[in-house]
């Protein structure tokens, strides 16, 4: 087991070394002069000699891969160097945002779960009558909703009109719901379909029929065997549905004046803070790839096939 | 059920597309034609939707953002189409050591989420609609690459593959001949399917600024646009996103549609 | 069963949290009123930053004017007025400036202010000239020496007229405690003579100001200013009618609508300040089209500035038709803009040789189209709502407006080189206003520059500039300046749109609330008072 999650982990530090690469060159070839970046984001007026100081100072001067290995070395030792902006490190801003965004992700993912585990194991107990329509609708009225705008309609509705919900802000239990509500809607929906097509292949299969044949109660049938078996392939989807959690709740934070990483990222990119969005673009990764791992490795876990499967 | 369902779905998208193909012909007004003494005017005779903070008329706007949308999501299916198919094709041919090296990029480009690479592509590029669609094709290619690879691999084995190759046909020949067919139903499914996907990632960067220029009508701009007057006219707001709404679950009615007939066997559309 | 369960309880979660959040908000509004006059919430986009006296961002200028005072303060219209100075001349050789220190100043750590502290902190400024070769005056400095301890001497390298306005700017000259500069130029921490100290910064969410107990004039009525972080005006229009804030202050803290929307509530206190910089567009003389007077001519009658104002702006701010409000110094000259005369443009357009093709809405001469580059910054809602009504009136007389929404960066580059028809931009506002910001015309890094270079009489209009920023004489100045303007004016090089003014939103319990003299400076010690 101990093996399988070493080598998975040893196959995703090339990957990232890649990507990170990737976006350090895009980064320093796209448009215009990162000097003269660096000195509007300071408010100095970019003379000619302050633009050849500045990428003295930056190493702008120097070879592309040089500059790379400079800044690879740097993050390796967790530097991922100052943000023009704030001067501040660019590490401990992320990690002082990230929890927000995590905050609104990880309760997200909660109500994904809590909706879409339940709704669709309804559906598939139900299959074909007015359940399954039901939820069928639903869901892709779910998947079909731009998630910002239900937002707005959120605030509309329980905070301007009903009064019942602060419409901005991050202040206590209440000030998440709708954000979190707004950024489920569509993984919850997708989860909802995932489950009961997961649910109804188990009811298919053999041992099933078999059990009730048996005679069984329906109760313990659906509790001992339906649930176990059905539920594992949807619920390690999950690292999959982070990406989009993730991505869904950086743009509901500009909605709701979340403080989040969202609009951290969206100030970099107004500002064109190259130091940010280098560490933002890193950092969400690494995040990703590190869920899918773990996500990976639980599947491997529970399902010793992958593993062997892995190994051969 | 399903018997109305879908008709209405395909009635709605065609809807859609003629409204955004004949834009310039039905829409009432310029959609960027402002009469600021004509301001945040509630629906009239003049105008069936009202007037936008500039005095622009909605009806106009929200049609044309329609062509905005379909222009955006026409051109990152071609994009990915090329881009995936050309890659697939070649590592699913060539094997060895091109195939792996092909199959890391891929795996390096799914391994970044799609809003964390367009906003990472904006800042690097700069903000505007080329760079929102690369940057939503160059998520999304991989897949296609890897579902291309899969056929083109699978079809390798065949027997009349087999044959044409030792009578000497050529890989491109084999490729047009064969192959093009063959993955035009696992292609359009999949394309299909992320149509909506595609339209929704599209509203949501420009809502964020990031996408088209002003002053073109775009439903996510508009939203956004429409943010400081959200509570004296909640139209501005309500009307594009039903309009997103509308369209985006028209294309996944469709997409689904598409599935079941040509693919009963792929897993369910909500992917 | 489970099902009728979890229905009931649904409504039982979200009742106790939508009743605690009004009561929150009850109790905050309570213990607001109760603390009366004592703590002041505002909000700003980002947190105050390290606050050095004499760097630049992340330090908020705001804050960087609470902590720290200058030697000479602006008033409105150019005046000079005494600050941590009480006196101060012109030295017989026409370059150096002699100050009297106020007496009994001590900063906030009670380290007294005297000239050895103003000889430690302009030598602080002037180790780091590069940084501050944006202002004129760092870059003239000679030296400085204290003569005694309540005297110091300035000694510039020639004649500068604007030196007393430049003293009084918020960064770079102002004065930290001499015990808080590191021999490396950073600062140890944030301690100056002015009203307030920095109690707290947490990052993200607040910066806590204090009354400074040693400060030397009047006690500000406040005890705490709390600065939380908002980022934009439609979350700060919720937080203030919330009452999670007390104030909103700034050009654009607040968009028009909800500006007028608090205006008309009987719970709040609004107030539009006089002028303190202009909105503007700048017209680019070097280009194609625009290289053509005619074309300018028409593009200045052809915008119904009005329109945009009452419209766009709402009233908030006066229409301009000049480049500088006549409430600065040398700007009251009583030149106007043309009216808006839509005919008129139009029938200049056509007198130019500029014609509609059969069928077409834009006009042709040579067969090339009347087209420019409209360039605003794309995240700046109220650029971009102005750009698209300009635009709508640009077609309206046959003239193509290509809108370009850019972030910041991108922006930057065109202003540097010139790549935009018509580019939006803010005068500096006081005290930079006319003295600096006409100097940064001969900048070519400026889009001023850029949009000049095209004229005529650029080269004349340069060396004026340096002409009047070296003179001496009151009288030359004047007719200089008027030289200047009127030829700006008349070439039709700046589309002036509105005059920046700062609009103030408060709950009314608050009392009075002045404004500052610059547009950076909130006069937050004087809040409450009288």
């Amino acid at each position: 087991m101990l093996r399988f999650a070493l080598r998975r982990l040893a196959s995703l530090l090339p990957l990232l070394l890649l990507v990170s690469f990737g976006f350090f060159a895009m980064l320093r070839l796209g448009r215009g002069d990162p000097a003269l970046d660096y000195l509007r984001l300071a408010q100095i007026p970019p003379t000619d000699a302050a633009l050849a100081l500045a990428r003295a100072e930056l190493g702008l001067d120097r070879a592309i891969p040089a500059q790379y290995l400079a800044w690879l070395a740097e993050a390796l030792r967790g530097n991922l160097g100052e943000s023009w902006f704030t001067r501040r490190p660019v590490l401990e801003e992320i990690t002082h945002y990230l929890p927000a965004t995590l905050q609104l992700a990880g309760t997200a993912m909660l109500v994904t779960i809590a909706f879409g585990v339940p709704l669709g194991l309804w559906a598939a107990l139900h299959r074909d009558r007015w359940p399954d329509h039901l939820t069928r609708a639903i869901a892709f009225l779910g998947v079909s909703l731009p998630n910002f705008w239900l937002g707005f309609l959120f605030v509309l509705v329980f905070a301007v009109t009903l009064g019942w919900l602060p419409a901005i802000g991050r202040d206590g239990f209440a000030s998440i719901i709708l954000p979190a509500l707004a950024t489920a809607t569509m993984s919850a929906c997708v989860m909802l379909r995932l489950v009961r097509a997961s649910v109804l292949g188990v009811l298919g299969e053999p041992h099933l029929r078999f059990a009730r044949a048996r005679g069984l109660p329906r109760r313990t049938l659906i509790g001992r065997h339906v649930m176990l078996n059905a539920l594992l392939p949807p619920l390690t989807a999950i690292g999959l549905h982070l990406g989009e959690l993730m991505g869904g709740a950086m743009v509901v934070e500009s909605v709701f004046g979340w403080p989040g990483l969202g609009r951290y990222a969206l100030l970099a990119i107004a500002n064109r803070d190259y130091p940010v969005l280098q560490g933002f673009v890193l950092a969400m990764t690494t995040i990703f790839v590190l869920c899918n791992l773990v996500v990976d490795i639980a599947y491997a876990w529970l399902d010793p096939r992958i593993r062997l499967e892995g190994a051969a | 059920m399903k018997k109305y369902v879908i008709p209405a779905a395909a009635g709605l998208v065609a809807l859609l597309l003629l409204a955004a193909a004949f834009a310039p012909w039905i829409a009432p007004y310029d959609p960027t034609l402002t009469e600021l003494a004509s301001r945040l005017q509630p629906p009239s005779a003049g105008h069936w939707l009202g007037t936008d903070h500039l005095g622009r008329d909605m009806l106009s706007r929200i049609i044309w953002g329609a062509r905005a949308s379909f222009g955006a999501v026409a051109m990152i299916l071609v994009l990915v189409l090329t881009f995936g198919c050309s890659v697939g094709m070649v590592a699913g041919l060539a094997g060895g050591v091109v195939d792996a090296v092909l199959m890391r990029i891929c795996d390096a480009f799914m391994t970044v989420p799609t809003l964390v690479l367009a906003l990472f592509m904006i800042g690097a590029l700069g903000t505007g609609i080329t760079n929102v669609v690369v940057a939503i094709a160059l998520s999304h290619w991989a897949w296609y690459a890897r579902l291309v690879r899969g056929v083109t691999l699978s079809l390798r084995q065949r027997d009349h593959i087999a044959a044409a190759r030792i009578a000497g046909l050529s890989r491109l020949a084999i490729a047009r001949r064969h192959l093009l067919p063959a993955l035009a139903g696992p292609l359009a499914v999949l394309a299909s399917l992320d149509l909506g996907h595609w339209l929704l990632h599209v509203a949501g960067l420009s809502f964020l600024g990031l996408g088209l220029a002003p002053p073109a009508a775009e439903w996510g701009i508009m939203i956004n646009d429409a943010r400081p007057f959200f509570r004296s006219a909640p139209l501005l707001v309500l009307l594009p996103g039903a309009a997103i709404l509308l369209t985006v679950l028209g294309c996944n009615l469709l997409g689904d549609a598409l599935r079941d007939r040509l693919d009963p066997g792929m897993p369910d559309h909500l992917h | 069963m489970l099902r009728r369960r979890l229905l009931q309880a649904l409504p039982a979660l979200a009742a106790p949290t939508a009743g605690s959040v009004q009561a929150q908000a009850q109790a905050q509004a309570q213990a607001q009123a109760q603390a009366g006059r004592r703590r002041l919430t505002f909000s700003w986009p980002s947190n105050a930053g390290p606050l050095h006296p004499h760097l630049y961002s992340p330090n908020q200028m705001y804050a960087q004017s609470m902590l720290y005072e200058p030697l000479v303060r602006y008033v409105e219209g150019g005046g000079i007025a005494p600050a941590l100075a009480t006196a101060w001349a012109l030295e017989p050789d026409g370059r150096s400036w002699r100050f009297a220190l106020r007496p009994g100043v001590r900063f906030a750590d009670g380290t007294a202010f005297d000239a050895a502290a103003v000889v430690a902190n302009i030598e602080a400024v002037l180790r780091n000239r590069p940084r501050h070769a944006w202002l004129a005056l760092v870059e003239r400095i000679e030296g400085v020496e204290a003569l005694d301890p309540s005297t110091v001497r300035l000694r510039l390298k020639g004649g500068y007229y604007p030196t007393l306005l430049e003293l009084a700017l918020p960064r770079p000259l102002r004065f930290a405690s001499p015990a808080a500069l590191r021999p490396d130029g950073s600062l140890a921490a944030p301690i100056g003579t002015g009203p307030w100290m920095l109690a707290e910064t947490i990052r993200g969410q607040h910066d806590l100001f204090r009354r400074n107990p040693h400060h030397w004039g009047p006690k500000p009525a406040l005890e705490e200013v709390l600065v939380r972080v908002v980022g934009d005006s439609n979350a700060r229009a919720l937080a203030l009618e919330a009452g999670e804030i007390d104030l909103t202050y700034g050009t654009d803290q607040l968009d028009g609508d909800t500006f007028r929307r608090f205006a008309a509530d009987r719970r709040f206190t609004t107030a539009i300040s006089p002028p303190i910089g202009t909105r503007l567009l700048a017209v680019n003389a070097s280009r194609f089209p625009t290289e053509e007077l005619a074309v300018r001519q028409a593009i200045a009658q052809g915008i119904d500035r009005a329109a945009l104002v009452k419209h766009v702006l709402l009233d908030t701010e006066p229409a301009a038709e000049t480049l500088f409000a006549e409430n600065f110094p040398y700007t009251g000259l009583g030149l106007r803009a043309p009216g808006f005369d839509r005919p008129a443009a139009i029938a200049r357009l056509e007198a130019a040789g500029w014609r509609l093709p059969a069928g077409g809405r834009i006009r042709q001469r040579d067969g090339k189209a009347l087209a420019l580059d409209l360039c605003f910054t794309g995240s700046d809602a109220l650029q971009k709502a102005l750009a698209e009504a300009i635009q709508g009136d640009l077609a309206r007389i046959g003239i193509d407006g290509k809108l370009i929404g850019e972030d910041a960066g991108t922006y930057d580059g065109r202003q540097r080189s010139g790549e935009f028809g018509m580019i939006f931009g803010d005068s500096w506002g006081a005290p930079y206003d006319p003295h600096a910001f006409m100097g940064s015309m001969r900048a070519p890094a400026h889009a001023d520059y850029q949009a000049q270079r095209g004229l005529p009489m650029k080269e004349e209009i340069d060396r004026r500039i340096t002409g009047v920023l070296a003179s001496t004489e009151e009288a030359v100045r004047a007719a200089e300046y008027r030289w200047l303007l009127t030829t700006l004016h008349e070439q039709a090089v700046y589309f002036p749109v509105s005059f920046l003014t700062n609009k103030v939103v408060h709950r009314r319990e608050l009392g009075k609330v002045p404004f500052g003299a610059t547009q950076t400076e909130i006069p937050f010690a004087l809040i409450g008072q009288g």
